[in-house]
C-alpha cells in the first residue's frame, strides 16, 4: 500500500461521520415526531458515504425514509470505501487485473455456494427449533473424514458418490442420535433456560466429537483424491476458450477454477436442488416448513413436532456433513478442520436474518464474495491468509450493530 | 398530585399500525380499567407506557415530566409500575430476593432490616409468607402474580399497570388480589386493570377506556361505556365473557 | 435455617492450601506444585466465568481472549519496555522522576535492544537497567483486559444468548488470528518469553528460593486465588448479584422494577474480565512463555467444563470443579493399552471430559458440586415452608 496513512484517515472519517450520522440523524427524527426505526442506521450510511454534505440536508429536510432511503445510501459507503482504497493502493492487483477480479469473482462464489449449503443446515436447525447448534462445524469435519475413510481406507471401488451418500448418512444419524438423547427435555419445559443449555450441550458435543475423531483417526491431516480429474484439452484447439488440465480449468485464458472445488460446487447445487425439492413436494418437507412458520398450527395439524425436530437436527447436520464431503477433495483435513467453517456458517446466518433459509443461501454467496475480495486484495499476503476468518467477523459485527435481525429476518 | 398525561400515542409495526393515536389523562388515585378486544393494542400501550416499546410520535408524561424518551428502567423510578400478561417472577431466586430486586435497585443504600421487615409484611398481606425461602419456580401460576404484586408494592411507584392479574388465578386468591387493589388504591396511588375479566372490571373500575383496532373509542364511567354503540361494535362476534356486563343483552335483543 | 457447615469446610480448606507447600516433602514436589498452581489459575478462570454466565446469564466465549489480552499487554511492557538510571540518548525514551522509561522497538522491525546495548557499553559501573515492574506490568494487563471487556460489553448489549455465544467465539478467534499474524510484536506461534515472577529470587523467613522454585509461585497464584474468590463472593452477595442474577432469569422484569441492565451487564463484563486479564498476566510470568494457542477454543472449552461440572451459578463450586478437573486431566495422561489396542490419553481423556460435560449438563443441571452444596444449604427450606403453612392454617 502506498498511503497507509491516506486509508486509514479515510475509514476514521466515515466512522467517525458515521457515528455522528446515526446519533444526529435519530434525534432530529426523535424531534419531529418522525419514525425513528430507520434513522439511526441511515443516518450512520449517509455519514460514513458522504460526510457533513448529505447529513446537514437530510438533518434539514428529514424525508421519510423509504426502502432506497435505507438501501442506497449502503451502496454508497462502499463505493466511498473502494475509492479510498483505490487512491492509497493505486497498484494493488484488485485494481489492475481485470482477469484477476474476474477470477476471484467466480471462485468466490464458488466457494459461497459451499458456505451457503452449510449455513444452510444451521439455518433449518434454527428455523425449527430455534437454537443455533455449535456442532455444526465438527459434522462438517466428520462428514469430510466419512468421505476420506471410504474412498481412501475402507471401500475404494465404491467411487465418490457411495462416499458422500454414506457421509450424510451418518452425519444425520449422529444428528437425529444426539437430538433425541439430548433435546427432549426442552420440548418439555423442563430446562430453564434453553438456550444456555442448548449452545452449552452442542458445545459438549463439539469437544467429544472432535477428540472422539482424533482419538480413532490420529491428529495428522488427511487428504482425499479428487473426485474426478479432467484430461488436458484445449476447446477450440489454438485459441482456447475451455482449457483443462488435470486439476484446473481456464475459461477465456482469464478464469482459473480448481476441479475439485468446482466439483464441490456442483454437488452442493444438485443437493441444494434436491433439498428444495424434498421441502416442498413431499409431505414431510411440506411439514417441516409448515413446522418452522408455525408449530402450533402444525401441531394440531396432525404433525408429530417431536419427529420434525429430529428431522430437522438431522437434517441440518447432514448438510454441514454434506459441506465436508465435497470439500475434502479440496483441503487437507484435520479433526480441528470445524472450527472456521462452523464460525462462517455462524457469519452467515446472522447476516442473512437467523432462520431464514434464502438468507442463509444469500449470505453464503455474500461471505464468499467477501472472503474472495479479502483474501486478494488485502496488500499484505501474509496476513491477507492469516486475517481471512476476520472478514467474516467485520460483517457480523456491522450486522448487529446495525441492522440486527439481519438481511432477511424478520424484525425483532 | 399524581398525573399520567398520555398524548397522542402512534405505533407501527411494519405496516399495521398498532397504535394509532391513543390520547388519555389521568389524575390522582384513579382506578382505570383498560378493555377491548384481542389484538386492540392494549399490551403495546402497556409496552409503550413501560418504556420497552419506544413510540413513534407522541408525548408521555408523569407528573409534569416527560417520560417517553427514558429507558424502561428510568421509568421505573420516576414512579411507573408494571406487571406481566405472563407472570414474570424470577424463577431461581427465593421469593425474599425477588422482593429485594425493585427496593434495592430504587435506594442503593436502603437500610436492610427495614427492607426485610416490609418485604415480610407485604408476604404476610399477600397470603405468600411462608413460601419466603422458596424459589420463584416452585410457586404456582397465582402466587405468581401475588410475588409480582408483592414487587410493585417494594418498587411503590405512582402508577400502577396491571395486565391481566387475574387470569389463571385461583378463586381462593382473587379476594387476596382485590384487597390488594383497595390497599393501592387507598394510598393514593393510580391504577390502570387489563384484563379480559368484565366482571371484576366492572366492579372495581369507577372509569373505562376501550381500545380497539389503536384506537381509544370510549372514555368514561362503565354504565356510559356498557351503552356506547361503537363500544358494542367492536365487541359483536367477540367471544369476551361479557355476560353481566350488559353488553351481550342488547345485541340479544337486534337479534 | 441456613447450614453453617460449608463456610467451616471452606476455612479448614483455605488453612490446608496455605499450609500445604510447608508440609508435602514427597520427592515430585515440583511437579505438584506445578499442578497446584495450574489449578488454582483455572480456578480463577472458571469461577470469574461463573460470576458472568451463571450469575449474569452472559455466555461469553471470550474469557480466554481476555486472558490473552492481559498476558500479551504484559508481556508487551516486559519485552519492550525497560527502566534505566541513565538516558541512552538514542532509544525512545523520557525522563520521569528520576528514572528513564527506554521503549524498545518491537522485535520484527530490527535488533530489538540495540540501541540500549550500544548506550549500556558506554555507561559507567552502577548504572542499572531494570524491566519494568512486575506489578505495574499486571496492573496494565488488567486495565488492557478489562477495558476490552468494556467495549464487548458495549457491543454486545443488545444481543441475546446464541447471538453472544456466536460473537464472542469469533471475537477469540479473530484475536488468536492477529497474535499469530503480528510477528513483528507477539513473535507469532514461537511465543512471547516472560522473565519469571522473582527474577532475581526471593526470601522468605529466611530461606532464599531461586527464581525457578515453584513456592513463591504457588503461595502467589494462591493469594491471588483467594483475593479474586474473596472478591468475587462479595459482588455475588451484594446487591450487584441480585441484580445480575435479576436481569439474568428476566431482563424485562428487571427493567421494568427500576434495574439498570445495561450498567450491570456492562460492569460484570469488565470485572471479569480484568480477573481473567490479571490471571493470564501471572500465569504468562509463571510459565515464562506465552503463545496464541493459550486461545484456541480447547481451552476455552475446558474452563466451561470445569465451571459447568462444578456448578454454574455457585462460584465455590465452579472454583472447586476447576481444581478437581485441572488434577483428573493430569493425571489421566498415562497412555495404556486395551485388548492390544494403545490408547492415547491426551485426547481420549478430552473425549471422556465433552461426555461428561453432556451428561452433566443433561441429568445435573446444577452440576455436581453446586448440587451437593445446595443440598446442604437448603435442607431446611421445605419443612420451613410445610410448618409455617400448617402454622397459619392452624391459626384460622
Amino acid at each position: 500500500m502506498d498511503h497507509p496513512g491516506f486509508f486509514s484517515l479515510a475509514i476514521l472519517w466515515m466512522v467517525l461521520w458515521g457515528a455522528i450520522g446515526g446519533a444526529v440523524i435519530h434525534r432530529a427524527y426523535l424531534a419531529r415526531d418522525l419514525d425513528v426505526t430507520a434513522a439511526r442506521t441511515v443516518g450512520v450510511a449517509v455519514g460514513a458515504a458522504t460526510g457533513p454534505f448529505g447529513l446537514v440536508p437530510l438533518y434539514l429536510r428529514t424525508p421519510t425514509l423509504t426502502r432506497a432511503w435505507q438501501a442506497l445510501p449502503w451502496i454508497g459507503v462502499v463505493t466511498v470505501f473502494l475509492f479510498a482504497f483505490r487512491a492509497s493502493d493505486p497498484d494493488n492487483v484488485c485494481f489492475t487485473s481485470g482477469t484477476f477480479v474476474t477470477s476471484q469473482l467466480v471462485n468466490g462464489l464458488i466457494m459461497g455456494t459451499i458456505y451457503g449449503l452449510m449455513a444452510l443446515g444451521l439455518a433449518l436447525i434454527f428455523s425449527i427449533i430455534g437454537i443455533v447448534s455449535f456442532s455444526h462445524g465438527e459434522f462438517y469435519m466428520i462428514g469430510g473424514m466419512v468421505v476420506y475413510y471410504m474412498t481412501e481406507v475402507w471401500a475404494p471401488g465404491l467411487g465418490p458418490i457411495a462416499a458422500v451418500i454414506a457421509a450424510c448418512a451418518v452425519t444425520f444419524g449422529i444428528g437425529a442420535a444426539f437430538e433425541r438423547a439430548f433435546f427432549t427435555p426442552i420440548y418439555a419445559g423442563k430446562v430453564e433456560r434453553p438456550n444456555e443449555y442448548a449452545i452449552l450441550v452442542t458445545f459438549g458435543l463439539a469437544f467429544f466429537l472432535q477428540y472422539l475423531v482424533q482419538g480413532l483417526s490420529g491428529a495428522n491431516p488427511v487428504k482425499a483424491s479428487p473426485f474426478f480429474e479432467l484430461p488436458r484439452s484445449e476447446w477450440p484447439a489454438g485459441a482456447p476458450i475451455i482449457e483443462t488440465t488435470r486439476s484446473n480449468i481456464k475459461l477465456f485464458d482469464m478464469i482459473s477454477i480448481s476441479t475439485p472445488r468446482l466439483t464441490a460446487a456442483i454437488l452442493s447445487v444438485v443437493m441444494l436442488l434436491a433439498l428444495i425439492w424434498f421441502l416442498y413436494n413431499t409431505w414431510t418437507g411440506r411439514a417441516l416448513r409448515a413446522t418452522a412458520q408455525d408449530r402450533q398450527a402444525a401441531a394440531v395439524a396432525g404433525i408429530n413436532p417431536g419427529r420434525m425436530n429430529m428431522l430437522a437436527f438431522g437434517l441440518g447436520c447432514m448438510l454441514a456433513g454434506l459441506a465436508g464431503a465435497v470439500l475434502v477433495q479440496a483441503f487437507s483435513w484435520l479433526p480441528q478442520t470445524g472450527a472456521i467453517p462452523a464460525l462462517r456458517a455462524f457469519v452467515i446466518i446472522v447476516l442473512g436474518g437467523l432462520g431464514s433459509l434464502p438468507g442463509a443461501f444469500i449470505g453464503g454467496l455474500i461471505l464468499g464474495l467477501v472472503e474472495a475480495a479479502g483474501a486478494g486484495c488485502v496488500p499484505d499476503p501474509t496476513r491477507a491468509a492469516a486475517y481471512l476468518p476476520a472478514y467474516g467477523m467485520i460483517i457480523l459485527t456491522l450486522v448487529l450493530l446495525l441492522r440486527p435481525q439481519g438481511l432477511f429476518g424478520r424484525k425483532v | 398530585m399524581i398525573t399520567l398525561d398520555v398524548k397522542d400515542i402512534r405505533k407501527k409495526f411494519g405496516n399495521h399500525q398498532v397504535l394509532k393515536g391513543v390520547s388519555f389523562r389521568i389524575e390522582g388515585p384513579e382506578l382505570v380499567g383498560l378493555i377491548g378486544p384481542n389484538g386492540a393494542g392494549k399490551t403495546t400501550l402497556t409496552n409503550v407506557l413501560d418504556g420497552a416499546i419506544k413510540p413513534d410520535s407522541g408525548t408521555i408524561r408523569l407528573n409534569g415530566t416527560r417520560i417517553d424518551p427514558l429507558h424502561p428502567y428510568e421509568i421505573a423510578r420516576a414512579g411507573l409500575g408494571r406487571t406481566f400478561q405472563v407472570t414474570r417472577a424470577f424463577r431461581r431466586m427465593t421469593v425474599l430476593e425477588n422482593l429485594y430486586v425493585p427496593a434495592m435497585a430504587m435506594d442503593a443504600s436502603v437500610n436492610r432490616k427495614e427492607m426485610e421487615e416490609k418485604a415480610n409484611e407485604i408476604l404476610a398481606f399477600l397470603t405468600i409468607d411462608h413460601l419466603r425461602n422458596e424459589y420463584g419456580r416452585a410457586l404456582s401460576g397465582g402466587q405468581q402474580k401475588l410475588l409480582e404484586l408483592g414487587r410493585l408494592l417494594m418498587l411503590d411507584p405512582d402508577v400502577y399497570i396491571l395486565d391481566e392479574p387475574f387470569a389463571g388465578v385461583h378463586p381462593s386468591l382473587m379476594a387476596t388480589i382485590y384487597k390488594w387493589i383497595e390497599r393501592v388504591n387507598g394510598e393514593g396511588k393510580a391504577i390502570i386493570l387489563i384484563s379480559h375479566q368484565m366482571e371484576s372490571i366492572f366492579t372495581l373500575c369507577r372509569r373505562l377506556l376501550v381500545l380497539n383496532f389503536g384506537d381509544l373509542i370510549a372514555d368514561g364511567p362503565p354504565a356510559e361505556v356498557k351503552n356506547d354503540p361503537a363500544v358494542i361494535d367492536a365487541y359483536l362476534g367477540v367471544e369476551e365473557d361479557m355476560s353481566g356486563t350488559g353488553l351481550l343483552t342488547q345485541e340479544a335483543s337486534h337479534a | 435455617m441456613i447450614s453453617h457447615a460449608p463456610k467451616i469446610a471452606g476455612s479448614v480448606a483455605a488453612a490446608l492450601l496455605v499450609l500445604f507447600p510447608l508440609v508435602y516433602s514427597a520427592g515430585n514436589y515440583d511437579f505438584v506444585m506445578h499442578l497446584w498452581i495450574t489449578a488454582f489459575y483455572y480456578a480463577i478462570l472458571a469461577s470469574s466465568w461463573a460470576l458472568l454466565a451463571g450469575y449474569g446469564g452472559q455466555f461469553s466465549f471470550a474469557h480466554l481472549a481476555f486472558m490473552a489480552l492481559g498476558a500479551y499487554g504484559a508481556g508487551i511492557l516486559d519485552n519492550y519496555v525497560f527502566l534505566t538510571s541513565l538516558p541512552t540518548g538514542t532509544c525512545t525514551e523520557f525522563g520521569l522522576l528520576g528514572t528513564n522509561i527506554v521503549f524498545l522497538p518491537p522485535a520484527g522491525t530490527g535488533d530489538a535492544g540495540a540501541c540500549l546495548t550500544a548506550a549500556r557499553a558506554t555507561w559507567p559501573e552502577g548504572a542499572t537497567v531494570s524491566r519494568f515492574p512486575l506489578l505495574l506490568q499486571i496492573a496494565f494487563g488488567a486495565i488492557v483486559g478489562g477495558g476490552a471487556g468494556w467495549l464487548i460489553g458495549t457491543l454486545v448489549l443488545r444481543l441475546r444468548a446464541a447471538y453472544l455465544a456466536l460473537f464472542t467465539v469469533g471475537l477469540s478467534e479473530i484475536l488468536r488470528a492477529v497474535l499469530s499474524a503480528e510477528i513483528w510484536l507477539t513473535r507469532g506461534q514461537a511465543g512471547m518469553p516472560m522473565s519469571p515472577l522473582f527474577p532475581e529470587g526471593i526470601t522468605i523467613l529466611g530461606t532464599t528460593y531461586g527464581p525457578a522454585a515453584k513456592l513463591p509461585a504457588y503461595y502467589v497464584m494462591l493469594a491471588l486465588f483467594f483475593a479474586t474468590l474473596s472478591l468475587l463472593l462479595w459482588v455475588a452477595r451484594s446487591r450487584i448479584g441480585l441484580f445480575l442474577r435479576s436481569l439474568r432469569e428476566d431482563e424485562d422484569a428487571a427493567e421494568a422494577l427500576g434495574v439498570d441492565t445495561v450498567k450491570w451487564k456492562r460492569a460484570v463484563f469488565v470485572l471479569t474480565a480484568a480477573i481473567a486479564a490479571t490471571a493470564g498476566a501471572v500465569q504468562g510470568h509463571y510459565v515464562g512463555l506465552i503463545t496464541p494457542n493459550t486461545l484456541v477454543l480447547l481451552q476455552m472449552s475446558l474452563v466451561i467444563a470445569m465451571a459447568v461440572i462444578g456448578g454454574l451459578e455457585n462460584l465455590v463450586a465452579a472454583a472447586i470443579g476447576a481444581i478437581l478437573i485441572s488434577f483428573a486431566l493430569e493425571f489421566l495422561r498415562t497412555d495404556f493399552t486395551i485388548l492390544g489396542l494403545e490408547v492415547d490419553m491426551t485426547t481420549w481423556r478430552l473425549v471422556f471430559f465433552g461426555l461428561l460435560l453432556m451428561l452433566t449438563l443433561r441429568f445435573l443441571r446444577n452440576g455436581v458440586i453446586q448440587g451437593a452444596l445446595m443440598w446442604i444449604e437448603r435442607r431446611g427450606v421445605g419443612a420451613e415452608t410445610v410448618a409455617k403453612r400448617r402454622a397459619a392454617e392452624e391459626a384460622k
